[in-house]
């Protein structure tokens, strides 16, 4: 790699791809924790808890 | 004493503790009043919309496989109507669906109406005079060439501050919900948020020379990479994004099952919002643009395909142990088929976006069967599945006007959806194969005008493709129709006040 070379813009967009990269790698590392998975796992039916009749909020 | 503590979840939390049950009971047992008005109308537009929107896909594919059709009127070629069909869907069904499930989600998930009720109309309304705008200076051939952003410069401007608004409201609502948690449906639609009205601004930065022109800010290569860098972000964020919103909500809901993995669900979002920005690239290979952007581009695509399986994957297992609804019930049909299209098309993708195999792919019809294989099969169907979940629930109805046309809108978008990619398929690959085909002394086999030629049977399938899925929105309206009908008659007939 020729350092020398590069620019600004060509830091930036090294700087920002491994940005990207370490937050992917962490995202998989705490999704998969096994001590965060109850944490979230708690949330799966949240859809479901909505069940109430919709009544219309007052014209406004 | 009391009457202030109620407006607050967290204090009648404390209420509980400090041994003032019932009080509390009877406060959860209160229904929460939503903005729903807005939702309702946002719906019913979507409906109106894919019909038309789809119709004049219909009418520009028939001029290319019959193009007397243009009839020698400016206003009617092509050139002109292809940009208001990609509008129509994308923005004004697309968008129409998008805010209407928006706001029904947010409110449902939080437990709270809208932040404000008249900021939502404002954006119902907004939304729709830029939709207006668009089917009057499209024909007329007041456009910026930039594809999927087409609009000039004063709409364009109206598009940022009217999606600002709904992006504001949608947020704030998050801030004043009454559960603790953020469902992920929540994250995706915000993550949409955010990411098109970065994409946009920059996208549409022009300097104007007239209220109808303007030229682009970037010049060249630059030009060709950030008009990418948001068309495949729009895809990546509204179109798949906005959609897996309302993937994550309405499939549990309608299967009656909670999300069969929910850290799957979270890393399905952050996933695709590290790396969808990156994928531009991968569709100017062989241009003048840097070779490893490319390569980084396809590099990228081919990752994603693992968080998007597992978020298709995770769709359908949410379906455990309730597959036989499948049988009998026809808005579920919608959400899986729509599964399996998403599924597909985030693999047909990456291995378009292989450099050996977009040498054979890019510029021709593949690339058109692989975008309505996602905007057919994935964004409509898993649109009108929903649709049909929140007019039941809108309109407090327990079925459809007919679920036997529920049916028929579900094969007639089904079969049509596949004639149209199948159709394109074939054309794509059998063109990118003639145009690359030269004899034993260098020559090219066959002109552009052959190809075309070729091709011919192929765009006829598609057009009947197109109006097979363009049936089934128009069936789709009827039934929507006359459902709000039966529901209003039937609540005039109990004495009910519309908005008891």
């Amino acid at each position: 790699m020729d350092a020398q070379a590069m620019t600004t813009n060509d830091w930036l967009g090294v700087f920002f791809l491994l940005v990207a990269a370490v937050g992917m790698v962490a995202t998989y590392v705490m999704v998969f924790r096994p001590s965060n998975k109850e944490r979230f796992e708690s949330q799966a039916a949240m859809a479901l808890d909505d069940e109430d009749p919709i009544k219309l909020g007052e014209k406004r | 004493m009391h009457r202030k503590q109620l407006l607050n979840v967290g204090d009648a939390q404390i209420l509980t503790c400090s041994g003032e049950e019932i009080t509390v009971a009877a406060i959860q047992a209160t229904p929460v009043k939503y903005d729903m008005e807005v939702v309702r109308w946002f719906t019913i537009a979507a409906a109106i919309y894919a019909c038309v929107g789809t119709l004049i896909g219909v009418y520009v594919a028939s001029e290319l496989a019959w193009p007397f059709l243009n009839f020698d009127l400016e206003w009617i070629t092509f050139g002109r109507l292809r940009p208001l069909h990609t509008n129509a869907v994308i923005f004004a069904f697309g968008g129409c669906a998008l805010m209407a499930t928006g706001f029904y989600i947010v409110q449902r998930t939080g437990s709270t109406a809208l932040w404000s009720n008249k900021l939502a109309w404002a954006t119902f309304i907004g939304w729709n005079l830029i939709i207006v705008s668009a089917v009057v200076t499209l024909p007329l051939g007041w456009t910026s060439g930039k594809e999927y952003a087409e609009l000039e410069w004063p709409i364009d401007i109206a598009i940022a501050v009217v999606w600002l608004m709904y992006g504001f409201n949608y947020i704030m609502t998050i801030g004043i919900r009454k559960t603790s948690h953020i469902y992920v449906s929540n994250w995706f639609t915000m993550g949409m948020i955010v990411m098109i009205t970065y994409l946009h601004v920059v996208n549409s930065m022009a300097i104007p020379v007239s209220m109808t022109n303007s030229f682009s800010i970037y010049s060249g290569v630059q030009d060709a990479m950030i008009q990418w860098w948001w068309g495949h972000n729009a895809v990546g964020f509204y179109l798949t994004g906005g959609f897996l919103a309302i993937m994550y909500y309405f499939v549990p809901k309608q299967a009656g099952k909670p999300v069969f993995s929910y850290r799957l669900s979270v890393l399905h979002f952050w996933a695709l919002s590290f790396g969808y920005v990156w994928l531009g690239a991968h569709h100017l290979q062989y241009t003048a643009l840097p070779d490893w952007t490319g390569s980084l581009g396809a590099a990228v695509s081919l990752a994603m395909i693992i968080p998007s399986w597992g978020g298709a994957m995770n769709g359908m297992m949410t379906l455990s142990g309730a597959w036989d609804k499948l049988r009998t019930d026809y808005i579920l049909r919608f959400l899986v088929v729509a599964l399996a299209f998403y599924a597909m098309s985030t693999f047909e993708g990456p291995v378009m976006s292989i450099k050996t195999v977009n040498a054979l792919s890019h510029y021709t019809d593949w690339t058109v069967g692989h975008v309505h294989s996602g905007a057919l099969g994935w964004m409509a169907m898993v649109a009108y599945g929903a649709m049909y979940h929140m007019i039941k629930k809108l309109w407090g109805v327990e079925k459809m006007y007919s679920e036997s046309l529920v049916n028929v809108h579900f094969w007639l978008a089904t079969i049509g959806t596949v004639v149209y990619v199948v159709a394109m398929w074939v054309s794509g690959i059998m063109q990118g194969l003639m145009w690359r085909d030269y004899d034993e002394y260098g020559t090219l086999t066959y002109t552009f005008v052959e190809s075309v030629s070729a091709m011919h049977p192929y765009y006829a399938m598609r057009a009947i493709g197109g109006l097979i899925f363009n049936i089934g929105t128009w069936i789709a309206l009827y039934n929507i129709v006359m459902t709000v009908r039966t529901a209003s008659a039937a609540r005039s007939a109990n004495a009910v006040p519309a908005n008891a």
